[in-house]
């Protein structure tokens, strides 16, 4: 089943002679349970893409299907609801709220949606118990490592139970070893829970671990792998 | 109100500095104002609580009751215009007395009127005085410096001795305490020859009124050489009262307008500090309302600590501040003020809400090619 379509979508920045595409008719396609990796050097358009089908960018032209929902003509504050309820977001490492422990970052996101009480407790303890962080869950970013906020930024973006996860260079302050544990539990939380999802990242030595590779060059998405 | 008190609560000192500066101000505000409200009833206070609605001057006096005199036959005609209800004489005369056979002098504003009269103030202690006699009242600061009912004082300008009946509290008048005394035993202490009556018979200060329903100043106003104005407009003209309450509400005046700009620059600076935070939280998911609201939270909760923090301060020193030092602090003023710095520190949110609504979720995921 897809849950993401993408279709045709291009977004071109600025106004007529200098105006730059930085996407350029686009279209991909993610079904349940596929993680999908979007490789390519800066400036080829890969966050624009990230940031159009989460919803905090509108495309010039194209469509986008989340869920079978067409996302052209939606109110920025349906847009907002979108991103609460179906989008999880995983940002690069620093950002987590600094004075949230782990698990007030996922409550808070239950509590945006007008959530409270003991089953979305427990929901986020056992979001971050899965990712081994049973024993940091009353702990501040400052006292966590790299990795393990990258866990709880994991936890984060799966605990309104999103259709789709969309990751911006989750591995990109973590060495080799640790960002593999967390693209690791990434896919599996992915794969166990029919996810949809999609990483951008430079990083090349992740790319066994993902379904697909595409390649984004100046604006075009390719299939660099099946 | 989630985020709110989980942000205070992890950054202490932060929020510790501007609840203990919206306490220094707050604690500045009602210590103005008490020491504001203290001079005036230093001032003024046996005016103010008189219980009369207007006041009779002599026409040439400028209304100044140093200078005002009015024969005290006017005080019949005056009870018999129309929608006056009472009228009484007031006497006004400012003497150093002291025991006698004793050195120490003290500064004092006799006010004078008849006996039964509705100028005399309330009791407290001992009897009033009595038509035509040397019997006084002293308001009760007088007790400080050891005197009691039976003293006999003495007027230092004059050899006239004067005997304690009785007591009455809160009596000041041009910040010296107030003692009481029969008009025409102060007639013969204010004029001691002929002369100096200025050629009116049985000579008073002014004349205070209490109105009916259907009183009208301008019918009064008829009665010829007279100065008709409104107890207030009498408290006003006291000498020193509007400059002093003037340059005190003016600092009160600037006070608040500090107050304002120290507290929305703070929020105004930590909400651009924080602009990176708010957009990892507009990506995932909170709308500006979410995020306007907790700023309000914080500011109300900060400011309303610090304010609280400063009433209680206030009062604490209140009460061990010498009671010579003119302070008295007015609860229904101090109700309003901290009302009044809650709403500033409030508009101060403005321009830190005109900053996060204007935050981009983009800004979240790094840089957009």
């Amino acid at each position: 089943m897809e849950k993401l379509m993408i279709n045709q979508v291009s977004k071109v920045y600025g106004e007529k002679e200098s105006s730059v595409k930085a996407l350029d008719s686009v279209s991909l396609n993610v079904k349940e349970g596929e993680f999908i990796a979007v490789v390519g050097p800066s400036g080829s358009g890969k966050t624009s893409l990230l940031a159009i089908v989460g919803a905090l960018l509108k495309p010039t032209q194209g469509s986008i299907k989340l869920n079978g929902i067409e996302m052209k003509g939606l109110t920025s504050s349906q847009l907002t609801k979108i991103r609460m309820n179906q989008i999880g977001f995983i940002l690069q490492s620093s950002n987590l709220i600094p004075y949230l422990t782990a698990k007030d970052q996922l409550l808070l996101l239950s509590h945006m949606a007008g959530n409270n009480g003991r089953e979305y407790r427990n929901r986020a303890e056992e979001l971050l118990s899965n990712l081994g962080l049973a024993h940091r869950m009353n702990h501040y970013p400052e006292a966590l490592s790299g990795g393990e906020k990258q866990r709880v930024a994991i936890a984060r973006a799966l605990m309104n139970n999103p259709d789709i996860i969309l990751a911006d260079e989750p591995t990109a302050s973590l060495d080799t070893q640790r960002g593999r544990e967390v693209v690791q539990m990434l896919v599996k939380e992915v794969k166990t829970r029919k996810k949809a999802a999609i990483m951008v990242t430079h990083d090349e030595r992740m790319l066994d671990l993902c379904d697909r590779i595409m390649r984004m060059t100046d604006g075009k998405l390719t299939e660099l792998r099946a | 109100m989630f985020l709110a008190w989980r942000e205070i609560k992890h950054s202490k000192l932060r929020y510790l500095l501007i609840g203990l500066i919206i306490m220094l101000i707050a604690w500045l505000v009602f210590f103005l104002s008490g020491l504001a409200n203290g001079l005036s009833t230093a001032n003024g206070a046996s005016i103010q609580s008189m219980k009369a609605d207007y006041v009779v001057f002599d026409k040439n006096s400028s209304v100044s009751m140093l200078r005002s005199l009015l024969p005290d036959s006017m005080v019949d005609e005056i009870k018999k215009t129309p929608g006056v209800k009472d009228a009484a004489p007031l006497g006004q005369l400012t003497v150093s007395i002291a025991k006698v056979n004793d050195e120490e002098q003290v500064d004092a504003t006799i006010l004078a009127t008849e006996p039964n009269s509705f100028l005399v103030p309330k009791i407290n202690e001992g009897t009033s005085f009595h038509n035509d006699s040397n019997e006084i009242i002293l308001d009760d600061s007088f007790k400080s410096y050891g005197y009691a009912i039976g003293d006999q004082l003495k007027i230092i300008q004059s050899d006239k001795v004067l005997k304690v009946v009785g007591f009455v509290s809160n009596q000041a008048y041009n910040h010296m305490p107030v003692l009481f005394m029969d008009i025409q035993h102060w007639q013969t202490l204010k004029f001691p020859t002929e002369q100096s009556k200025s050629g009116i018979e049985n000579p008073v200060s002014v004349i205070a009124v209490q109105k009916d329903s259907d009183f009208n100043k301008d019918i009064l106003n008829q009665i010829s050489n007279i100065d008709v104005v409104t107890k207030n407009t009498a408290l006003q003209n006291l000498p020193g009262y509007s400059a002093e309450s003037l340059s005190v509400n003016m600092m009160l005046f600037f006070l608040f307008i500090i107050a304002a700009f120290v507290l929305a620059v703070f929020f105004y600076v930590i909400t651009l500090q924080k602009s990176n935070q708010f957009g990892v939280l507009k990506a995932i998911g909170a709308n500006t309302a979410f995020l306007s609201k907790n700023l309000i939270m914080q500011v109300l909760i900060v400011t309303a600590i610090g304010i609280l923090v400063g009433v209680v301060l206030t009062y604490g020193i209140a009460s061990v501040i010498p009671e010579k030092v003119p302070f008295a602090l007015d609860n229904l003023t101090v109700a309003i003020y901290s009302l009044l710095l809650l709403v500033i520190a409030l508009l101060g949110t403005i321009l830190s809400l005109g900053r996060i609504a204007k935050i981009d979720a983009l800004q979240a995921i790094g840089r957009v090619e």
